[in-house]
């Protein structure tokens, strides 16, 4: 059986591994958990449902090893912001400028390496997984070596935006991050993780996020990925939300081979809102595959989830956004719209909506829109004199810039319009 | 400036002009009327550059180039304006944007600097005042939720600011009510000059109660029947365009 076959790939190679926080009991038996659980399902594959368009074949073809921690062997662009480098997978504490392990300033930024033992990591990890997990999440549990941690006491705030990058430098390697962001009631941060990888590196990045906000918290989260153009992604983000809690999640694919997210968000506690947006900018041969959860467990909760997609090329997309409203969940406001923009005749986009609505006292809206670059709208930009190119650049940008005003952060706001236009939109910034 | 000799084209493969020649010179300005259908507004899409619009047979050429061998962003440079009939709503292009893209790459073209940022914002409002046109437009998306008025008087907006040396009038009063329409014509006419050309394309005459042409050229089947001052719209006007298929008939 295929099964059976990828398992031990996966499984072997890190037996002889020591692991991070083997000492700890309440460790063992989650890995322990998750490592049964993968081997009896092992990976997902085209069967699966949630994975037919996903093609894993080059990865599963593949072999990674455990990656170890490495020195970064080159500079990072300079940054605003407070930052956590993460090499291969485990903390270079050398080039990490946002520790801040003994809550001097009211919070812990830690990595997960050095607060395992915590009991606040103890309460965190694992607690918002779903009880139907895919392999790879699985797998992250099973082996999780290093990642970041982030924990907010009551009231506390990160003072600065903590940027984390994730450096993958080494091919043939598999890294399981494992990061938690622990926000107790009235707390706040804002976070952004980078991905990037080495030209050429071949390597599977799988790293899990769990999000936990409590009582009226405010979270922003970004995710901006930009692997190696061969590399593989598999992210998770996994969010728990007590009342009046408020996390905004953003989603920005940019690079890779195959990319999967899965985002999910648990609404447990009244008043609570949650705010998805993605963006997805494909070209060449990227595949990138977003799925997405919002669970209305309780009344009063509203989420707005908005995802844009342009690929270019023979790029490939796909999203699955659901919504399962309780049967309680009264009162329940839920938006979601998925609209794709192909730039190229071998661009393929799928998008599935998916609404299950249990409550009879809610308001749920969806659409999804697949499409191309309006030859109307750009002979009226050309009759103007604006060049092809940039006439094209201008209607791109303005089809994805309803997600990227939702982006707080200015600097990520300008390097999207960059990513799209080059200098195209030089000068017009402020006005489009 | 420019020369339409023996025109025939094709929109999409269907021939619609038949043989079209017309001469307009600076400072001039031509109306082109005719029933639906005569192909008046393919005319002024074929001087544009518009995708699908192509020319079979004849030339057009402004100041001495071949226009079938422009793109439609080269002929914009070059000078020609087309105010369109349905002027084209561009959610999350603001106004302003577009106009300094425009703008910008005209100026590029002819080998001038870009605009500077303080100097466009003065232009942009000293233009607006021309139209009526509130400020609070200019930052909107190109024609989103425009009235038709409000989307006429943006084409004149643009002409004003783009100066073109050949400006096409599309259909500019169709759907206009009378204060929109003499604000459009104020603008237009205030557009008029010694070294600036306009055709006007219009199915009405009233248009031309505002705009005063210097030729009127009657258009049918894709042919000029007619051509004279401005009182041949009036009769046009007062004997209706069945009087047109008779000389047609005639001829």
């Amino acid at each position: 059986m295929i099964a059976a076959d990828q398992t031990e790939n996966w499984v072997a190679p890190h037996a002889s591994t020591e692991l991070l926080g083997s000492k700890l009991p309440w460790l063992n038996t989650l890995r322990k958990q998750a490592l049964e659980h993968f081997e009896k399902q092992g990976l997902p594959g085209v069967r699966d449902e949630d994975w037919r368009y996903t093609n894993l074949r080059a990865l599963k073809s593949g072999e990674y090893r455990l990656s170890t921690a490495k020195a970064l062997n080159h500079e990072l662009p300079s940054s605003d912001f407070t930052r956590l480098v993460i090499v291969d997978g485990h903390l270079d504490k050398s080039t990490s400028s946002g520790l801040n392990q003994h809550a001097d300033e009211g919070f812990i930024v830690a990595s997960l390496a050095d607060a395992i033992e915590q009991a606040y990591v103890e309460t965190a990890f694992g607690s918002t997984l779903p009880e139907l997990q895919h392999g790879f999440t699985a797998l992250n549990t099973a082996y999780a070596q290093d990642g970041y941690v982030v924990y907010l006491p009551k009231g506390s705030q990160l003072s600065k935006v903590l940027e984390v990058v994730f450096v993958h430098q080494s091919s043939d390697v598999v890294s399981h991050t494992r990061n938690l962001i622990i926000a107790e009631a009235n707390s706040q941060c804002t976070v952004i993780e980078r991905h990037i990888g080495q030209e050429g590196a071949v390597y599977l990045n799988n790293s899990v996020t769990e999000i936990i906000a409590g009582d009226n918290a405010h979270i922003d989260h970004y995710k901006v990925q930009q692997e190696s153009a061969d590399a593989f992604h598999v992210g998770a983000v996994f969010i728990n939300q007590a009342s009046g809690s408020q996390v905004k999640n953003h989603n920005i694919a940019l690079n890779g081979l195959v990319t999967r997210n899965d985002i999910h968000s648990n609404l447990l506690g009244q008043g609570a809102h949650m705010e998805m947006n993605g963006l997805v900018l494909g070209q060449g041969r990227q595949h990138v595959d977003n799925h997405t959860l919002v669970n209305h467990a309780v009344p009063n909760c509203t989420s707005d989830e908005y995802y844009k997609t342009v690929l270019d090329d023979s790029s490939r997309s796909v999203f699955r956004g659901r919504i399962v409203v309780a049967e309680d969940a009264q009162q329940t406001n839920a938006d979601q719209q998925n609209n794709n923009l192909l730039l190229s005749e071998n661009a393929e986009a799928d998008s599935k909506p998916q609404l299950e609505i249990y409550a009879d006292d809610v308001k749920c809206s969806h659409g999804a829109t697949v499409g191309q670059l309006d030859p109307k709208s750009l002979f009226y930009l050309k009759s103007r004199g604006i060049a092809d190119a940039q006439a094209r650049a201008l209607l791109t940008f303005a089809f994805a810039n309803e997600v990227v005003e939702r982006i707080g952060v200015d600097s990520i706001r300008e390097e999207l319009t960059r990513t799209m236009a080059g200098e195209l939109l030089t000068g017009l910034e402020d006005l489009v | 400036m420019l020369k339409i000799t023996n025109l025939h084209a094709s929109v999409f493969n269907t021939p619609i002009l038949n043989g079209i020649d017309l001469e307009v010179k600076p400072g001039e300005v031509h109306a082109i009327m005719g029933p639906n259908g005569s192909g008046k507004s393919t005319l002024s899409n074929v001087i544009a550059g518009r995708d699908g619009y192509e020319i079979t047979q004849g030339s057009i050429d402004y100041l001495g180039k071949d226009l079938s061998e422009m793109e439609a962003e080269e002929r914009a440079c070059e000078g020609i304006f087309l105010a369109f009939q349905y002027p084209v709503e561009i959610p999350g292009v603001s106004n302003m944007a577009m106009l300094k893209a425009a703008l910008n790459s005209i100026r590029k073209y002819n080998g001038e600097e870009e605009i500077k940022a303080g100097d466009f914002l003065k232009l942009i409002r000293e233009k607006a005042d021309l139209v009526e046109m509130k400020q609070e437009f200019l930052k909107r998306a190109v024609n989103e939720g425009f009235s038709g008025g409000e989307k006429k008087r943006n084409e004149i907006l643009q002409m004003a600011m783009l100066e073109p040396k050949l400006a096409l009038l599309d259909e500019t009063d169709s759907g206009l009510d009378i204060d929109a329409l003499k604000i459009v014509s104020q603008g237009v006419n205030a557009l008029r000059s010694p070294d600036r050309a306009m055709v006007l394309v219009t199915h009405y005459q009233r248009l031309l109660d505002y705009i005063v042409p210097d030729y009127v050229h009657v258009l049918a089947n894709g042919r000029i029947v007619k051509s004279g001052d401005k009182s041949l719209a009036l009769e046009l006007e007062e004997k209706g365009y069945s009087w047109i298929e008779g000389l047609q008939e005639a001829s």
